[in-house]
């Protein structure tokens, strides 16, 4: 460090005098090679020589240099170095480490240059996560990295995102990564109303502040993270200044229009109409041929059930109006979208610093509507992050945003007022009575529009991030670094549900919900880093950390409401429910790593992790993670030293273990907890005790490949790992004659072997560019032992873990077809027949939910100011469940809403050959959850593609601004997949076991943005 | 200098992590550990925990009387809404994954692991209240027994008892670390649940006193449920004399009008034995309890519509008959709704004194002989009639008895086990049929192979 700022201040003392020196001047500009947008702050050296300068914020230097041909040193953070021989008017273009074997690395706890790295880690760069219009910064990290797989529920705002990091390792606790930002481990877990959808705290976070994003795949990237990491562990480093940069100003701003990306085909007034009176035939021919009610003629019987559907159910929600003419036909799955939904972004930051300090300033301000009624999202908040240098051997910083957001939310798809549900509505109902002019009261399922009129359900959110550092450099090879931080959570949620609406009862609620999350975190660790000669490196590091969670929670609902007008809890008259609860965890960790390098040949890690936590009890609170790897570069080697075709070329290997404890509070006492009867206020057994809980361990194996070839022009990596889980936390059944219905015990196991492939090609380099960048992660995951446990998730069709089993596999009765004859649907029974009685039908594992490979390439053109990219991502192999199938596929068994046009297949009369079954309100078939509702998840889909214009320098330099860019852009423009709605949807966003069902869920939005981003 | 440093950061790194190991032991902020109950009032808690099982849904707060009126449905109610596990009981075509049987099964065995840990910590009791405390713990074992039996077991009335099996009878206190070594029971003998049944509220007849706060179960709930107890069983002589013990105790009158019997804010005067509730304390508002079910939208679901031959059963100026409204269930259909469970937050009758009188009448009649309590049956038959505006019979066969019990009970879940113990076809099907029968659940069989699954399941 000493030396670092020594050189810097020595930069600044030449730099000032080297003016006065003789020689020839060469001045000139520096661009980045992507976007040819200036560079400022560019080190310009001349080589062997105390001279030196910058570049300003136009990217332009000028420099004395001695005469005689000299060699021009160009060094920029984040760059490539370049040497050119000096020549006037100088036109560099210095190319971005991204993606190369220089870049550097966040690791945990430290740095590290990407080429010395023997684990397995994936970077995503700010570049990669700007400006993508998602409600949240995970979701620009779908199909970016190899391995890495991102759902996102819905296309409702705000809501939980699922993140599964090679595969899932978990059958019971949480299989999602842990989120440090900036050495912070933050709170990820929802923490509004649990009975609608769980929400997404990191959508507090503002994605234009994010520097990188480095996910720890393997066990030696993340076993550092111990205890914690066995689903792996996403870094976020937010952005900072640099020392000896002048300030620069960057404005981004964008506008976006969005809307559904894919709809379902639902039947119109006219052939719902056809499709009521095909049951009406097929209730009275079966009735009758049943002998069910005694007809003695079949049209006698038909007529009976043709005036029963017309009556109660054309007549009666037609309103008076002539449905045999179709003369209304309302589109009701259009009404639960906005038209061109809106998203406004504005962000400003301010970055620089001088030879001590530096700094980065930002402020941002995001509204969005969703592409669904009612669902909008605001955001707005600040960040600063500072670091001082005070002496060489003291510096200090401070890392520090505060944010405020708030969420409009609709209803969980599983409630009839979510407008998701409007598509039940019947096309021949009209959305005005026709008498009165006012919304249909009167339809099918209470009309949601009510809801979305009268309900509301606000929930704001503050959150502050911050952390402070002390660095002390005790020796020059030896530091301590503390970090102290916190992460303050605050959430208010509002609902209130009006007298007109279903969610109201008539009578009108509301509710307040109050929650604090409150994490403080410490982190102090030595760093070692002898200087032991050119040959040989070793950095090693030792420190502790711990972790408190302070969680509380306040919740009021109440009732009866004097009218519409206050519309929160202090309306209500009668409260039903108040409570508040408070929960703590602590985690409390020591760990060690050392990584030696010989001759930037062969490279070793080793590092241990004892984690202690208040999740278990004393028979075994610490774990312990230990985690070795190692790396051989061959190219360093002499036998391909001089290889013109490999340029780099290393090989590594890993293993450790890490573990999980995401499993709650109190999970290995038994517990009594508190029942609610009117004067008799009591205990209720909640849970078992298990005194010998402990953790979750995750053994995992990686080797893999790095490479550079054909002058660096093709990089990529290859990875093989094998991830087994044991000791899985496991909700285990025991009988209910106990009193009780499970406990949590260590039992089984589960692996994830997989591939993953990362090829980044510069296909074309000059002053046309084109450049492809390729990953794609395999992964087979498979439940080994849960001793014959029954584990169960899923929301329609039932989803197991089961051994041999990937985990969630959609289990239950498979549908064979439809007897032509009966039209009954047909099963396959337990004699390995086909059999119409469903209670019969065998209970098979009808296939997963996970998928067996997922990926992204993406296409980067560039010529002179203007650049294109065209992403896509691609997940292959998964089933999704349509979960309302049995309603809106039903054949109106389930009810009368309003079908999918498939049902117009539905089975005739003896004879037709179809898939459709029998439909009928009364005797209808195949209503009941099977495969036959499964479908086909695999998809590929243009996840986005933009296009962006530099404005020219000329311009640029009459407005003082030292670069500009335009962009359009377009998100899920085009997808490709056989299943009939949209492929990305997860209507219960968490759990390991339930996944890929689909319940009147919102689409993801396809959207087309404008946006500007200026620096000055 | 240096050095003066060097200790101040490595002390203040120490003193930190010393501090930290206590930080490890966090204690739940809103639960209890057994080790906590220690007092009189800890135990009592833990009975009063059983009033509010029995509350739920999965007790008589819903299930106990809905499912029963499910699988009799016939003349009675029709289920138009679309949650399927209801609706595959209400057609017969429930499978052994049905949550509904689950759901009856752990709570009602719930029940029985309170009853047992009163039962075993009875000594921190003050011995003045041992007796009743005792009495009440085992009247809620009984009764949850007793429903259990009936619901996963053939009926008493299909015989061999001794034989067809019931449900596991667990009487020991829980263990509070799984033990499967004792956890693996076995299905006992409908007759020995029986015989349980019997031991439990026998005693606790004898040990609850005549009256008690709160509505808490006293001696005449204990007397009431053992008349059905006997009923289910045939021994009619015993049924009427309990029905009469209830009658003749003159704690109760039947209420002037019909529709007073119902939705009131507590026990009614003819209530022998209600579940209390509250807007604080329920059975569900929006996907359970018999209101949700019962009342149609906007208020609750509507999901169970008064079947259209249920009037056939009144004659003229039978009050019971009108005891309706019209309304709309969620699902979108229009139909008549009972107003039996009309209103949210009602207290509701599980045994109503009109119960007793008509218990009373038919078991007098069945039996033979001089009436048990010295009044005709039908003098009982017309008691219950008369108060609803019915004509007056001039003569009872047991057949009027199973009539007037769906007009005087309707809805309130007696109707499938008045058919079962007569031996009469539930709803087109044999009493023995298998569907009548509820599964297993099916998660149970899996976790305890001692556990034989019903037939047709």
């Amino acid at each position: 460090m000493k030396r670092i700022i020594s050189l810097i201040t020595c930069l600044w003392l030449v730099t000032a005098t080297s003016w006065a020196q003789s020689g020839s001047s060469i001045s000139g500009t520096v661009t980045d090679s992507k976007d040819n947008s200036p560079l400022s702050g560019v080190t310009v050296a001349v080589k062997g020589k105390d001279l030196l300068t910058q570049t300003d914020k136009k990217g332009v230097f000028k420099i004395q240099v001695p005469d005689g041909p000299q060699i021009l040193v160009f060094t920029f953070v984040g760059f490539t170095d370049i040497e050119l021989p000096a020549s006037n008017n100088m036109q560099v273009s210095m190319n971005s480490t991204e993606k190369t074997l220089n870049e550097v690395i966040v690791v945990g706890y430290g740095k590290a240059v990407k080429r010395d790295v023997t684990g397995s880690i994936s970077k995503v760069g700010s570049k990669d996560i700007q400006n993508v219009q998602a409600p949240s910064f995970e979701s620009a990290l779908q199909g970016k990295a190899a391995g890495v797989v991102i759902e996102s529920g819905s296309g409702k705002l705000g809501q939980g995102i699922k993140v599964s990091i090679r595969g899932t390792s978990s059958i019971s606790a949480s299989s999602q990564p842990l989120y440090v930002i900036d050495g912070l481990p933050v709170t990820t877990s929802s923490q509004s109303d649990p009975n609608n959808d769980p929400t997404n705290p990191l959508a507090d976070i503002n994605p234009n502040d994010i520097e990188s994003v480095e996910i720890l795949k393997d066990a030696s990237a993340a076993a550092i993270y111990g205890a914690r990491a066995a689903n792996g562990v996403v870094l976020i480093t937010t952005k900072k200044g640099r020392n000896n940069e002048k300030t620069t100003f960057e404005v981004n701003a964008f506008n976006s229009w969005s809307n559904p990306a894919r709809k379902w085909k639902f039947l119109n007034a006219q052939q719902y109409v056809d499709l009521i009176e095909l049951a009406a035939k097929s209730d009275g021919t079966y009735d009758f041929n049943n002998g069910i009610s005694g007809y003695t003629d079949v049209n006698a019987a038909i007529a009976d059930y043709k005036n029963f559907y017309e009556s109660n159910i054309l007549d009666y929600f037609s309103l008076g109006t002539d449905w045999k003419k179709a003369a209304v036909n309302t589109d009701w799955q259009s009404l639960l979208y906005n038209k061109d939904a809106l998203t406004n972004q504005v962000d400003v930051s301010a970055y620089g610093g001088d030879a001590k300090t530096k700094f980065y300033v930002s402020g941002f301000y995001n509204k969005q509507d969703a592409i669904v009624i009612d669902n909008r999202f605001y955001r707005y908040g600040g960040r600063l992050n500072i670091d001082h240098t005070a002496t060489d051997k003291l510096s200090f910083g401070v890392n520090l945003s505060v944010d405020r957001s708030q969420l409009n939310r609709v209803t969980t798809d599983n409630a009839f007022s979510t407008p998701g549900q409007l598509v039940a509505q019947l096309p021949i109902s009209p959305l005005y009575d026709p008498k009165t002019g006012d919304l249909n009261s009167n339809t099918l399922y209470s009309n949601g529009l009510f809801d979305a009129q009268f309900n509301s359900d606000i929930q704001v959110t503050f959150r502050t991030l911050g952390n402070a550092y002390l660095n002390y450099n005790f020796l020059p090879s030896l530091a301590f670094r503390s970090e102290v931080g916190a992460d303050i959570l605050n959430l208010e949620e509002d609902a209130f549900q009006g007298k007109e609406t279903i969610d109201g009862g008539g009578v009108g609620k509301a509710s307040a919900i109050i929650s604090q999350s409150a994490s403080l975190n410490t982190n102090n660790y030595f760093t070692y880093t002898p200087n032991l000669g050119e040959k040989n490196k070793l950095n090693a590091v030792a420190g502790m950390s711990y972790l408190q969670n302070d969680n509380k929670n306040a919740q009021s609902f109440g009732e009866n409401i004097p009218s519409d007008a206050i519309k929160n809890l202090s309306g209500t008259t009668q409260i039903t429910f108040a409570n508040s609860t408070g929960a703590r965890y602590t985690f409390l960790s020591y760990f060690l790593r050392a990584n030696y390098s010989f001759n930037n040949k062969y490279l070793l890690s080793a590092s241990v992790r004892a984690d202690a936590s208040s999740r278990f009890g004393p028979n075994n609170r610490y774990g312990y993670f230990p985690a070795f790897s190692a790396g051989w570069v061959l190219s360093q080697e002499k036998f391909l030293e001089n290889n013109k075709f490999i340029n780099f070329l290393k090989l590594r290997a890993s293993w450790g273990q890490t573990g999980n404890a995401e499993i709650g509070e109190g999970n290995y006492l038994a517990l009594y907890g508190v029942s609610n009867y009117p004067n008799l206020p009591g205990y209720i057994p909640v849970s078992l005790a298990n005194p010998d809980l402990q953790w979750e361990k995750t053994k995992q194996t990686d080797i893999g490949l790095d490479f550079a070839i054909l002058n660096n022009r093709i990089t990529g990596e290859l990875d093989y790992y094998k991830k087994m889980t044991t000791d899985l936390l496991l909700n285990v059944n025991v009988p209910s004659t106990t009193g009780y219905s499970s406990y949590l015990k260590n039992l089984g196991s589960m692996e994830n072997e997989g591939y993953e492939i990362t090829l980044n090609s510069k296909n074309i380099d000059g002053a046309f560019k084109w450049n492809t960048n390729f990953n794609i992660g395999f992964n087979r995951n498979k439940v080994l032992d849960i001793q014959g446990q029954v584990i169960e998730g899923g929301f329609g069709l039932t989803q197991r873990a089961i051994a041999g089993q990937p985990i969630g596999v959609f289990y239950g009765q498979q549908f064979l077809g439809v007897d032509p004859q009966t039209g009954d649907a047909l099963y396959l029974g337990t004699d390995g027949k086909a059999t119409s009685d469903y209670g019969q039908a065998a209970l098979v594992v009808l296939g997963k939910s996970n998928p067996d490979f997922t990926g992204g390439f993406t296409n980067t053109f560039s010529y002179k100011g203007f650049d294109l990219s065209a992403f896509f991502t691609f997940v292959s192999g998964n089933m999704i469940y349509n979960a309302g199938g049995v309603y809106m596929t039903g054949g109106f068994f389930n009810g009368f809403d309003n079908q999918t046009i498939d049902e117009l297949n539905a089975w005739t009369g003896p004879g037709d050959v179809t898939n459709t079954p029998r439909a009928g309100y009364f005797y209808g078939s195949g209503y009941q959850n099977s495969s036959r509702f499964l479908y086909d998840g695999s998809y590929i889909r243009l996840k986005n593609v933009s296009f962006g214009y530099n404005l020219p320098k000329s311009m640029m330099d009459s407005w003082h601004i030292s670069s500009a860019r335009l962009y359009v852009s377009g998100t899920n423009l085009w997808t490709g997949t056989k299943y009939p709605g949209d492929p990305e949807v997860n209507t219960q966003t968490f759990g390991n076991i339930g996944g890929g069902q689909d319940f009147y869920t919102i689409p993801q939005a396809k959207t087309i943005t404008v946006g500007l981003n200026i620096k000055f | 200098m240096k050095k003066i440093k060097y200790s101040a950061i490595l002390f203040v790194a120490m003193f930190a992590l010393s501090n930290c190991n206590k930080k490890l032991d966090v204690i739940p902020q809103q639960n209890i550990t057994p080790d906590q109950i220690t007092t009189a009032d800890d135990v009592k808690a833990l009975l009063f925990g059983e009033y509010s099982l029995m509350q739920n849904a999965n007790g008589f707060g819903e299930q106990l009387i809905f499912i029963p009126d499910l699988l009799a449905d016939e003349n009675q109610v029709d289920f138009v809404g679309t949650f399927t596990n209801y609706k595959d009981i209400f057609n017969k075509t429930e499978d052994k994954q049905n949550s509904v049987p689950a759901g009856i099964w752990s709570n009602m065995y719930l029940v029985l692991n309170l009853s047992n840990t009163v039962l075993n910590k009875i000594n921190l009791i003050d011995p003045s209240e041992q007796d009743e405390i005792t009495g009440e713990a085992e009247f809620m074992r009984g009764v949850a027994l007793f429903e259990m039996v009936k619901l996963f077991g053939l009926p008493y009335s299909a015989g061999n008892v001794s034989i067809n099996p019931g449900v596991p009878i667990v009487l020991d206190p829980p263990k509070y670390v799984y033990d499967p070594t004792n956890a693996l029971v076995s299905r006992a003998s409908v007759g020995d649940v029986y015989a349980q049944v019997l031991k439990d509220l026998k005693d606790a007849a004898d040990k609850l006193p005549a009256s008690q706060d709160d509505n808490r179960a006293d001696q005449y709930a204990a007397k009431a449920f053992l008349s059905r107890v006997y009923l289910q069983m045939g021994d009619y002589a015993n049924a009427a004399t309990m029905a009469n013990d209830v009658i003749s105790s003159g704690k109760y009158n039947l209420v002037s009008t019909f529709n007073q019997a119902f939705n009131n804010v507590s026990n009614s005067q003819e209530d022998v034995f209600a579940i209390q509730q509250t807007a604080q304390s329920n059975a569900g508002t929006s996907n359970n309890g018999l209101t949700t079910f019962y009342s149609p939208t906007p208020q609750g679901r509507g999901d169970a519509q008064v079947d259209a031959g249920y009037k056939s059963f009144f004659g003229t100026g039978d009050f019971r008959k009108t005891f309706t409204q019209s309304g709309s269930s969620i699902g979108g259909l229009s139909g008549k709704y009972t107003l039996k469970w009309a209103d949210f937050y009602k207290a509701i009758p599980v045994i109503r004194l009109a119960e007793m009188y008509l218990t009373r009448g038919e078991a007098n009649l069945r039996n033979g002989g001089s009436p048990i309590g010295g009044i005709d049956p039908l003098d009982d038959i017309n008691t219950v009639r008369l108060r609803s505006g019915a004509t007056a019979l001039g003569s009872v066969t047991g057949n009027d008895f199973v009539d007037e019990r769906m007009r005087e009970l309707g809805f309130e879940g007696d109707r499938l086990w008045t058919l079962k113990r007569l031996q009469m076809d539930v709803s087109g099907l044999p009493y023995t049929n298998n569907k009548l029968v509820l599964p297993i659940p099916q998660r149970e069989i899996e976790v305890n192979s001692n556990l034989v699954q019903n037939p047709g399941y």
